[in-house]
């Protein structure tokens, strides 16, 4: 997959799933606002966290997702070595970290959330994935713009080498 | 260069705002370091409400909402129902109290309580702060600071929520009347922490001679687990439970297998009838240690029974019909001879309130059964958690006692006395729907007094005139119908139940059964005949234009929850709710009281309410037979009576 598809994909992943989150933020606020009892009892409290939880986590993973995008658009060396890795590990922590709160605020047990919680922690360590590979080519790629011979090398090049692999 | 000048200015901003909203909060002072009142510190396997929400929120709400919470709680602008801000109270001991609330404290200037008349000068002025409050249902009582160790004091005035009024503390109790009120401080740590806190240790220590060594001789290190009756006053000490729950795979698997593990926890609600009912008779009971070696352990580490356990085990339930000649109520009675009939009817029936394990005890609904599923319990009625099936808000469920979805009617009867539901009018003769169908009414009638009005026995019994003879209790019948005599009712007794006619006085026959109450009988039974011509059921039955003679001349009586029970009872009726009346006024200006009401109910009275029956005490004009009223007055019990509520 070329560069150009992978900053579409999570450009169009992060702002869909934006409006997505945005939307549960507005029908969370809606419940408040009509005092649900479902969402605002004290007895539905893990509820209440649950899908604020998710609605939280949802948004900032959309807005990472536009970031990597960007990244992706802008500095292309960057992350390319392992670019199918992370754009996949991020796509799942989207969805099984505001999936597992939400789902696990669906059914809960008392101050327990539902068993769907269990996603929760499957989609941080994606995410931790992604964001650990990330992190070590940004490293790498700023001592590689330091290194005067990579330096010289053509910027358009080097990306396009990379995407080959 | 730019850039490090911006960052050094966020990073500085940033610990301004910081500092700025920490320092703004209140210091929250440890309660270890807190000196001058009882103190909740968690010991002995306690752990506190706070550890029980994170894992049962719908149960923990449920009891935050409920009367048992705050049954003591800590004075803020949320729990202190009474207006401090600038109020003076001018009509009670102590007076006049002078209120302020300063910067969230609450403080009063009074009259010090626990200044002797013996001593020189006239009563110091005090000015205290208040730092315990308890109640939050009809009434509030305020606990303040004395500065000798953890010993608080009482306020000399009570608060009515309902009225928001402030009334004498004397006043808000059924006893005879004081001219000089006597001081409450140590009460608290001696008594009240028994049952308005969790695990509470009392660690009080007052001289023998504490009457003339004054309240200065008190010392106290009160320590509870948890002011108010919170979650392991009825689940026991949870430290065990929450241990082993801490893991969540083994949370998972109990919730995944439907496996509960309640091997560390009590479910009150699970243990047999006879233990089940004694989580709530350790405090809803009349109870005595065995002896003062019993007393002296429970001062140092708190009361020994946790729930699950056999009460009797840890102290004497007081069953005036099984243990009175039990040593431990002899010594008290031949300490307070009183004793027995400051709680209980002569036959043994509970006559105050919040002692309706003594009452349920003595049922044959209880004591009668021949097994488990049958047997009455607290929890066949009540249920200190409402259940997701009960459509009524939580504030109407703890507002209504905490009676269980469903168990305000006759269903709570029906559970086992099925057969009676399939026709009820023939086993009650009254129609389906009317109030006289209920079962409460006529077996669980309004006689044990508590809280400045009447409540229902919850000792289960039918209604006999003998029983009324015998012990002065109003009977069912008579309590709904109170227009009509005991000959009335034993007439239709007889007839519907084959129950046995007993002789009766002149009076006993033709005067209405609720006047004589009223009229004659002691100070206990006047307010509870008085209460109850304020009861709507009875109104609607027994009219309400003939009412006004009788709670006029309550206006009068010596004892001041009286009047005031009266009094409320007189504004409820058709016509009166302009009336006004001070049931604190001088005993001089209260007869002015009687004569004014007297006009009122002739001014207000509606021609189609007059009355003329005979029975009422009325001529054939509808007018008082001021004679026949005044020679039944004469003959009032006038025993002291103190009703241990």
């Amino acid at each position: 997959m070329a560069d150009r598809d992978y900053a579409r994909r999570h450009l169009r992943f992060g702002w869909w799933s934006l409006l997505f989150f945005t939307m549960l933020g507005l029908v969370l606020e809606s419940l408040h606002g009509f005092k649900v009892p479902a969402y605002l009892d004290a007895s539905n409290e893990t509820r209440r966290l649950m899908w604020t939880l998710a609605h939280a986590h949802g948004t900032l993973l959309s807005l990472v997702h536009v970031i990597f995008g960007l990244c992706v658009r802008v500095a292309p060396e960057m992350n390319a070595r392992n670019r199918p890795l992370i754009s996949w590990s991020l796509i799942g922590a989207s969805l099984l970290l505001p999936g597992g709160f939400f789902l696990g605020g669906v059914v809960f047990y008392g101050g327990d959330p539902g068993v769907a919680v269990l996603l929760v922690p499957v989609g941080a360590v994606s995410m931790m994935i992604a964001v650990f590979l990330l992190a070590r080519m940004a490293a790498s790629a700023g001592q590689e713009r330091a290194s005067p011979s990579e330096g010289t090398r053509p910027r358009q090049d080097r990306s396009r080498g990379t995407s080959r692999r | 260069m730019i850039r490090v000048v911006t960052c050094a200015s966020l990073l500085l901003f940033s610990t301004a705002l910081g500092w700025s909203i920490i320092s703004a909060r209140e210091p929250r002072i440890p309660e270890a370091r807190i000196t001058y009142r009882p103190i909740q510190i968690q010991e002995g396997g306690y752990v506190s409400s706070d550890t029980c929400k994170a894992c049962h929120p719908a149960q923990y709400e449920a009891w935050h909402d409920s009367f048992h919470r705050t049954m003591t709680q800590l004075p803020t602008t949320d729990t202190v129902r009474a207006d401090f801000d600038g109020v003076r109270v001018t009509d009670v001991p102590g007076n006049p109290i002078d209120l302020e609330l300063r910067q969230n404290e609450f403080w009063a200037e009074f009259g010090d309580p626990d200044w002797k008349s013996s001593e020189a000068g006239e009563r110091p002025r005090i000015r205290r702060q208040i730092v315990m409050v308890t109640g939050s249902h009809y009434q509030q009582v305020y606990w303040y600071r004395t500065d000798r160790t953890r010993v608080v004091g009482q306020l000399p005035a009570t608060y009515l929520i309902t009225e928001r009024r402030w009334i004498p503390r004397d006043s808000a109790l059924l006893h005879p009347p004081v001219e000089k009120p006597g001081s409450e401080t140590g009460r608290w740590n001696a008594i009240c922490v028994n049952c308005h806190a969790t695990d509470g240790k009392r660690r009080f220590d007052a001289p023998a001679d504490v009457e003339t060594a004054g309240a200065s001789s008190m010392t106290a290190d009160t320590q509870v687990g948890e002011f108010g009756i919170a979650c392991e006053a009825c689940h026991g000490p949870g430290a065990e439970h929450a241990r082993q729950n801490r893991n969540p795979m083994r949370r998972y698997w109990q919730y995944l297998t439907g496996k509960a593990d309640r091997s560390a926890i009590v479910q009150p609600a699970q243990l047999n009838p006879v233990l089940s009912s004694q989580v709530c008779g350790q405090c809803h009971g009349v109870w005595e240690f065995f002896d003062q070696e019993a007393e002296r352990r429970a001062n140092s580490i708190g009361l020994a029974y946790r729930p699950g356990d056999e009460l009797r085990q840890t102290r004497v339930v007081v069953q005036p019909t099984k243990n009175q000649d039990s040593p431990t109520v002899r010594a008290i009675l031949d300490a307070y001879p009183g004793y027995l009939n400051d709680s209980f009817w002569s036959d043994g029936m509970i006559r105050v309130s919040g002692r309706e394990y003594n009452g349920l005890i003595d049922s044959p609904c209880f004591r009668n059964a021949t097994d488990e599923k049958h047997t009455l319990t607290c929890f066949s009625c009540h249920t200190m958690h409402k259940t997701p099936d009960d459509p009524r808000p939580i504030a109407e469920w703890a507002d209504t006692h905490q009676v269980a979805a469903g168990m305000a009617g006759n269903g709570a009867c029906l559970q086992c006395h099925a057969a009676i539901g399939t026709n009820v009018p023939a086993h009650t003769k009254h129609q389906p729907a009317s109030t006289g169908s209920s079962c409460y009414n006529c077996h669980m009638p309004y006689t044990t007094y508590g809280l400045l009005r009447a409540l229902r026995s919850h000792q289960i019994s039918s209604p006999t005139v003998a029983a009324s003879i015998e012990t002065g209790r109003p009977n069912a019948c008579n309590s709904c119908h109170l227009d009509k005599t005991l000959a009335w009712t034993s007439d239709y007794l007889e007839r519907w139940y084959a129950t046995p006619k007993v002789r009766l006085s002149a009076d006993e026959q033709t005067v209405a059964a609720s006047l004589l109450w009223l009229l004659k009988g002691d100070a206990g039974q006047r307010a509870v005949a008085a209460w109850s011509m304020g009861w709507a059921p009875a109104q609607r039955v027994s009219g309400t234009g003939w009412m006004g003679v009788p709670l006029a001349m309550l206006l009068n009586d010596p004892y001041d929850a009286v009047r005031l029970i009266a009094h409320r009872s007189l504004r409820s009726l058709p016509g009166f709710d302009g009336f006004q009346s001070d049931f604190l006024a001088p005993s001089s200006e209260r007869i002015g009281d009687t004569v004014r009401a007297l006009d009122y109910w002739r001014r207000t009275l509606r021609p189609g309410d007059r009355r003329t029956d005979p029975a009422l005490l009325l001529d054939a004009a509808g007018s008082p037979r001021m004679d026949a009223i005044i020679r039944l007055g004469l003959q009032r019990n006038d025993r002291p009576v103190v009703l241990r509520e």
